[in-house]
């Protein structure tokens, strides 16, 4: 496939297109209204971001594949998929707790495990617990920056949450495919 | 993004490592699956981040300080929940924002309804990754079952703050 016909056929593409057009109309506003200054600071910074992070992305990418090719998408479904009760959601929370890194590394690795059988509410019990629970940001970010009785509240009161989520999506699969 | 490096990069060694005693997996087969899966987001990414960055510039955020600043209440948390996932940017441009309302008095149930809201629903992130990654029908289901969270997580903390 040559290199023209595969750019082509990606710029194409509908959601790749939305965001092109999104960024030239956001860019383009951000110019109008703050100046050309402000436009190029925000370029240059997501210019940085996304060569630091392109590897993470390629790195987590692996780390899928070779996950799916490892373990056997029947063990997949029986640990992580609609019927995997409350050890799946044990190893969701668990796992989005101790996941390392920002966005960027969480969401290839839930691109993974979605195609290769876990089921929609143990994404998001996953998503939600890397989100409300994440150790990485509470250790570098929260504590320093608003301190240890703070974090220790929001903690607490953020342990169900990842329970609700599932709870949610659960009754919302069922809603959708009744 | 250091430790983040260096954590991905001891799991993906261990992985293929215990690949490397399954003759049927093959590296190469896996590198080629990946780089396939990552190739559609070479675009995709650098756009959306782009796109999130400008959009995050575009927020008026003096103005979300002082609305929120005092925020207090029922309506506080309400308005909290509401707003965190207006809330600009990554770590290093939200903490500073929530520490300055911090101190411009907003209570503790707010804020964590502000911070929760943050958490799940940043549209910046959603824009940015979850969107081009995860596709739209898992972006809007995610979002139903996320949307009360934070004003959960508010209520809690205002009840717990009154039992303590």
């Amino acid at each position: 496939m040559s290199v023209i016909a595969y750019l082509k056929r990606e710029l194409l593409d509908r959601s790749t297109l939305f965001f092109i057009v999104l960024a030239l109309v956001a860019g383009g506003a951000l110019w109008w209204l703050q100046g050309e200054e402000a436009f190029e600071i925000a370029a240059t910074s997501s210019g940085v971001l996304v060569l630091l992070i392109a590897p993470i992305i390629l790195i987590a990418m692996i780390i899928s594949c070779y996950v799916r090719e490892l373990i056997p998408t029947a063990v997949i479904e029986r640990w992580l998929g609609s019927e995997s009760g409350l050890r799946g959601l044990a190893v969701a929370v668990l796992g989005g707790a101790v996941t390392p890194g920002g966005p960027f590394a969480a969401f290839p690795l839930v691109v993974g495990f979605y195609r290769s059988g876990a089921s929609f509410e143990i994404c998001v019990a996953y998503l939600t617990s890397w989100a409300v629970l994440g150790l990485n940001r509470v250790l570098i970010w929260e504590l320093p920056f608003l301190g240890f009785d703070f974090v220790l509240l929001r903690l607490l009161i953020s342990l169900p949450l990842p329970v609700i989520a599932w709870m949610l999506a659960k009754f919302v699969t069922r809603r959708r495919n009744a | 993004m250091l430790s983040a490096y260096i954590t991905l990069i001891v799991i993906l060694i261990f992985l293929a490592l215990v690949a490397q005693r399954k003759p049927e997996v093959s590296h190469k087969e896996i590198l080629s699956q990946a780089v396939d899966n990552t190739l559609p987001l070479l675009i995709r990414i650098p756009a959306a981040i782009l796109a999130g960055s400008f959009l995050a510039e575009l927020i008026p955020k003096d103005y979300i300080v002082a609305l929120l600043g005092e925020a207090s209440g029922v309506t506080g948390i309400i308005l909290a929940s509401l707003l965190g996932g207006a809330l600009p940017g990554g770590p290093m441009i939200a903490f500073p924002l929530l520490l300055a309302m911090f101190k411009a008095g907003m209570g503790t149930p707010q804020l964590i309804a502000l911070l929760t809201g943050w958490l799940l629903l940043a549209f910046h992130r959603i824009f940015a990754y979850e969107l081009p990654m995860l596709g739209t029908e898992f972006v809007r289901r995610r979002l139903i079952v996320c949307l009360p969270l934070p004003l959960i997580a508010g209520f809690a903390a205002q009840a717990l703050g009154q039992w303590l």
